[in-house]
């Protein structure tokens, strides 16, 4: 015979797997969702470009950025964090990226915005290779759910040009 | 509870359960609201531990006929070698 | 219905008992291990699980939460969220990374990362003289997570006494358990 006891267990164990299995469906229907983010960065002004005591290129620049990154939450998004980095090549290294900025968006509702701002973190290279360098700006952003898979896209916006002289 | 409320009082747990979570999860769904969802489940999962855990009257309407104490003496217990689990169930 | 037997019989039920409860309880053992190892081949990672201990990744990441970690032979790229052992600190630290520098003939990568909610990267607490992280400290990437669910182990780790007690009452449980598949009560229940 049962008891008081064995039934409460019995239904706590089925209950929690029935939020776990809640939980991982709820996940995979992110994967339903098509997004549509758009994005446009300018590089609005160089405010100065020196090389620093230790020998690296050192750069600080202000942009201007506007996005719409609505379409990317469900309602299993918790947040989305998204950064933008600097990416360049050079004789030494195949890949360089350097996270120049980086934001939370906690609310659908913000993730439609324009921002003017300088870089919030310091664009060192691993050298003195910036001069006339080409890089590419990229939107990166990672979805942040509730719970489940983490999904992670990007915008690769190119074209971009440091100038040749220091200032 | 008899035999027949503890299969009962399982099938409902399961299927009280089951159907919280369908019901939690398209509203939830519908409503875009995560928080909605948790709370239809809590809210169902209360309503089946209030209705299928503690021992109620109508889980025990095949109440078992158990053997009065004088009717036990008259029958010889079985031997335990053979380890039974007979109910010498004559009345 | 089945008394159990005084004398010799209830010591020799006793000892099958308790060899059959060992079995038991070796094969829940063996079996734990079976799928913690399974996992650990599965995810590419030594540590396929990690509970995040400080609130450096907030709101993201929440003291309590639990991370899947997964590492492939992918390179690592900005914006992945990581974990990582500082050479010398046995906590694992589960940041972002914001800065890669891989070099052009294949393998070698400098790292730079930073916990979302601090203020600075993590320069700081690298080992002395170390700037960058390499591939070797990362033991995996962060690809899931569930919320508030490694508090437990937190609760555990930092009053071992709870571990204990737990222990303890386990060990009770299985003691006393052990009677009652032939203990026949004539109660209701």
């Amino acid at each position: 015979m049962h008891s008081f006891g064995y039934r409460a267990n019995a239904l706590l164990t089925f209950a929690v797997t029935i939020v776990a299995l809640m939980c991982a469906i709820a996940s995979l229907s992110d994967n339903l969702n098509t997004p549509s983010p758009t994005a446009e960065i300018q590089v609005v002004n160089i405010n100065w470009f020196q090389k620093q005591t230790h020998g690296n290129d050192e750069v600080s620049l202000t942009l201007n950025i506007t996005a719409d990154l609505q379409s990317l939450f469900t309602w299993n998004t918790k947040q989305l964090f998204i950064f933008i980095a600097a990416e360049y090549k050079t004789p030494k290294n195949a890949l360089n990226q350097v996270s120049l900025w980086d934001a939370i968006i906690p609310a659908k509702e913000s993730a439609k915005f324009s921002i003017h701002t300088s870089n919030k973190y310091r664009f060192i290279d691993q050298g003195h290779n910036l001069r006339g360098k080409e890089f590419n700006l990229t939107l990166h952003w990672h979805v942040m759910p509730k719970t489940g898979k983490m999904f992670a896209d990007k915008i690769v916006m190119s074209g971009y040009r440091l100038p040749e002289e220091y200032r | 509870m008899d035999w027949q409320g503890q299969k009962l009082a399982e099938h409902l747990m399961q299927i009280m359960l089951l159907a919280s979570a369908v019901v939690a999860f398209v509203t939830g769904y519908a409503m875009s609201s995560f928080q909605m969802m948790m709370l239809i489940y809590a809210g169902g999962v209360v309503l089946t531990t209030l209705i299928t855990v503690p021992n109620w009257p109508f889980f025990n309407r095949h109440p078992l006929n158990w053997l009065d104490p004088s009717e036990a003496e008259k029958h010889p217990k079985p031997q335990v070698a053979v380890s039974s689990k007979k109910k010498p169930a004559k009345k | 219905m089945g008394w159990i037997g005084i004398g010799e019989s209830v010591r020799s039920l006793n000892i099958k008992q308790s060899l059959f409860q060992l079995i038991t309880l070796g094969m829940i053992v063996s079996s734990a291990l079976m799928l913690w190892k399974g996992l650990i081949c599965l995810s590419g990672s030594e540590s396929p699980v990690v509970v995040v201990l400080s609130g450096s990744m907030e709101p993201g990441f929440k003291k309590g939460d639990i991370l899947f970690l997964h590492m492939s032979n992918e390179p690592i790229r900005a914006g992945e969220i990581v974990v990582f052992k500082v050479q010398g600190k046995q906590i694992p630290i589960v940041h972002r990374v914001i800065e890669v520098h891989e070099r052009q003939e294949m393998g070698e990568v400098d790292l730079l990362t930073k916990g979302d909610s601090n203020p600075s990267d993590d320069r700081m607490l690298y080992a002395r003289g170390q700037f960058w992280l390499k591939r070797q400290h990362i033991m995996g990437r962060a690809v899931g997570f569930l919320p508030y669910l490694g508090w437990a182990t937190i609760i555990m780790t930092e009053q071992p006494i709870i571990k204990y007690i737990l222990l303890g009452v386990l060990g009770l449980l299985i003691i006393t358990s052990k009677d009652e598949r032939h203990k026949f009560s004539a109660a209701k229940t």
